[in-house]
């Protein structure tokens, strides 16, 4: 691909890698010629630094693509989703999956990022709804308070909760902050 | 129902009302000294020459013609055949250029004084940028040489190309050469710390970075430009000369600076001119001001197409 086509969300080739463009700074010096100032993040190390290309210069889009996928389960090699599209498995090693693997629940929509065959990476939906499976005692009364207490929840993870709340309760966990985000009725 | 993308305007109903406040002013502030406003063509007869510009061609009748990457030519001409002061604020087309602070096609004020001196001048740009942006005249000259040593740490003259492509190095950038290493640090370390809180005229250039202006020999022993550029926030806003007159010496200049083109054979020559800077510029100073870039630093804004109505990828 050509310079004049690189945006935000593009992904390229460099030194082997691949990397997603974060921000394109057309630079013009006085007299001559013209370059891009672009931030981008290595998909692999997630390593963020700048670049500067000259126009017109030619760079090479990586293969990366986002595929929708449904996980289904745990197994000795790693975690197993399914393409939504078109059924495929595959399995994603642990180190992949990061610790996400703490909020996983079954036949959950993630965003699977591929690049050359091989899973990179794995995005969760922004929140899920997970039950607690042990939490110390609730202080009855106290809604109000901003007071956390530990919580462990059905997919093996933990998050800080208000401590109002009980065992057996289901609550709102924001997957990119690993925090409480609500009760569910 | 369709897109609204496809036909809205981009700029806000309140940003348009502004622009045109803008432009008022713009009338006024040379009504009141004495220079006169003209109206100038986009179908040239013949390109802009400056390098690392490229114009747009278009085919028509009488041959090809040209449109201006700022509205020169014509001023100049009008200034040679003894029209006193003129300006201009005329639509300005680079191809490629495209990005936060640059489209394809902007508006481009300019004007020329008869008489004048750079220093003189851009005293006088600076007066109205204030006027047109609210903000103070609070001014601060800064060397081409300073600049560097201030916001680069090291000195553009003496350091070497390894110290040159050093500093660069945070970019991510490999310049090929040293004319180019230092264009790079000017554009992605120095211009961004210019302008901060005040109106900051960097003067001074190498003689080799001015094409068209006078030039002289500083303290120092090296030859400098008579050019300045003016900087708020970081933004190029204008981009002024002295301007040279001995016609033969610009001659060679601009010849010179076609054939360093890789599209030499796609442009003409623009004979008109040519004509008229053989008969005889006559000392004076012009400034060249991006006009809708003006408008980005009154209302505070990041991108250039946020000032215009209709920018190119909407026109």
């Amino acid at each position: 691909m050509d310079t004049s086509e690189l945006k935000n969300g593009v992904k390229v080739l460099f030194d082997g890698a691949p990397w997603v463009v974060l921000n394109v700074d057309f630079v013009k010096p006085g007299k001559g010629q013209a370059f891009y100032k672009i931030r981008v993040t290595n998909l692999l190390t997630r390593n963020t630094l700048e670049k500067t290309l000259r126009s017109g210069e030619k760079i090479e889009q990586a293969d990366v693509s986002d595929v929708d996928m449904e996980y289904l389960y745990a197994e000795g090699q790693g975690y197993v989703f399914m393409d939504i599209a078109n059924y495929e498995q595959v399995t994603i090693r642990p180190e992949v999956l990061g610790n996400n693997k703490d909020f996983l629940l079954e036949n959950m929509a993630c965003t699977v990022t591929i690049w050359n065959g091989d899973a990179i990476a794995v995005r969760l939906p922004n929140t899920v709804t997970l039950q607690v499976v042990y939490t110390e005692p609730a202080i009855k009364g106290d809604t109000q308070s901003r007071v956390l207490k530990p919580a462990k929840l059905q997919t093996g993870g933990e998050v800080p909760v208000p401590i109002f709340i009980e065992i057996g309760e289901k609550i709102l966990v924001n997957t990119q902050t690993r925090e409480y985000a609500g009760r569910v009725k | 129902m369709t897109d609204d993308h496809i036909w809205r305007p981009r700029a806000s109903f309140a940003t348009l009302r502004a622009r045109a406040r803008m432009m008022q002013a713009t009338r006024e502030f040379f009504r009141a000294r004495g220079v006169l406003e003209v109206d100038v063509p986009v179908l040239q007869g013949g390109a802009n020459l400056d390098r690392g510009v490229e114009s747009f061609r278009v085919e028509t009748a009488a041959g090809p013609r040209f449109l201006p990457t700022s509205p020169e030519h014509p001023l100049k001409r009008l200034v040679a055949a003894g029209s006193g002061p003129v300006w201009a604020l005329a639509p300005a087309f680079r191809r490629g250029e495209s990005g936060l602070r640059h489209r394809p096609e902007f508006r481009m004020l300019e004007w020329y004084r008869p008489g004048w001196d750079d220093g003189a001048l851009s005293e006088e740009c600076v007066e109205l940028l204030a006027a047109l942006t609210g903000l103070a005249p609070k001014v601060e000259r800064v060397s081409w040489r300073e600049a560097f040593a201030r916001h680069a740490g090291l000195d553009p003259v003496t350091a070497d190309d390894a110290a040159l492509r050093a500093a660069l190095g945070e970019h991510g950038a490999t310049p090929q050469g040293r004319d180019e290493a230092l264009d790079l640090l000017l554009a992605l370390r120095i211009e961004p710390a210019l302008g901060c809180g005040q109106w900051t005229i960097l003067t001074d250039y190498p003689a080799t970075a001015a094409a068209q202006a006078r030039v002289r020999m500083d303290a120092q022993g090296q030859l400098i430009a008579a050019r300045f550029e003016i900087y708020r926030n970081g933004l190029e806003l204008a981009n002024g000369y002295h301007e040279l007159t001995d016609a033969s010496v610009l001659r060679k200049r601009l010849e010179h600076e076609r054939l360093l083109r890789s599209d030499a054979t796609q442009l003409l020559h623009d004979e008109r001119f040519a004509a008229a800077m053989h008969e005889g510029l006559g000392d004076c100073a012009g400034v060249a001001v991006g006009f809708d870039r003006v408008l980005m630093i009154a209302l505070d804004r990041t991108d250039i197409a946020e000032t215009m109505a209709f920018p190119h990828e909407q026109a």
